[in-house]
């Protein structure tokens, strides 16, 4: 891993199109700004790995719950509210 | 899996939903995770310029209908036919959902666009394999830009929203 020292409002470029900012520094925590692209996904690392995981799980092809659950929601349809 | 009709449809047509594919021009064979191959219309295929997480590589999708399972979709994979999910429109059982549209329309670089073009589904996890635990995904929308034939996975964080929303909730 590239470690690099950086101060207040310095950056760093990641290719061309992305740019972090450290833009304070409290005790423990450190605020960036990050500029990216559309195409580029900036997430927490924890919050990425959550999607990430789901998106795993649901990918299973698991097909055998759809016929009754399609029976639910017309249950739902025609029960009042 | 037997004969299924198979209904593909287009977010991009209104009126007959899609319906069935008329025209050959565009027509493109495909295998799927669960149909088998079916044959579909290439301008309905939809890009995902920043992909899946959890699916690095893979950005062209392709959503097919089925009357029988309706309102369930499939989200086929054009470059992975292993790879499918099954998406819904959130709400049908959550009517209060919103997703930040402006939000994704500025991220996305999608400046261009109005909020009408987008449309909003969640990604349903059976792995469970009974409809009482099946879950939908509420923190990692996917968001079809209908004009643009491009979608993306947003990432709603801050929000009271989960990832393992029941969809049938027990009374």
């Amino acid at each position: 891993m590239l470690v690099l020292t950086r101060k207040v409002d310095e950056c760093i470029n990641i290719g061309d199109d992305v740019v972090i900012k450290v833009i304070g520094i409290d005790g423990m925590q450190v605020k960036l700004g990050i500029d990216a692209p559309g195409n580029v996904r900036v997430l927490r690392r924890e919050v990425y790995e959550k999607i990430r995981d789901e998106n795993i799980r649901s990918a299973k092809g698991n097909t055998s719950a759809f016929a009754k659950a399609v029976e639910l929601f017309k249950e739902q349809e025609h029960t009042p509210k | 899996m037997g004969f299924l009709v198979l209904r593909i449809t287009s977010p991009f047509e209104k009126g007959d939903g899609g319906g069935f594919l008329k025209e050959r021009k565009n027509a493109l064979k495909l295998e799927t995770r669960d149909f088998g191959q079916v044959e579909i219309d290439e301008t309905r295929v939809i890009t995902m310029p920043a992909g899946m997480p959890g699916f690095p590589g893979l950005g062209r999708f392709i959503i097919l209908e089925r009357e029988e399972t309706r309102p369930f979709l499939w989200y086929q994979c054009v470059d992975d036919p292993g790879l499918a999910f099954v998406i819904i429109n959130p709400n049908l059982f959550r009517p209060d959902y919103l997703v930040d549209l402006g939000a994704a329309l500025r991220d996305m670089s999608w400046r261009d666009d109005k909020e009408e073009d987008l449309l909003v589904y969640v990604i349903v996890n059976a792995s469970e394999g009974v409809p009482e635990k099946i879950t939908a995904n509420l923190i990692g929308p996917i968001v079809i830009n209908t004009s643009k034939k491009e979608a993306a996975q947003l990432v709603i964080t801050g929000s009271p929203y989960s990832h393992k929303q029941l969809v049938f909730q027990s009374s």
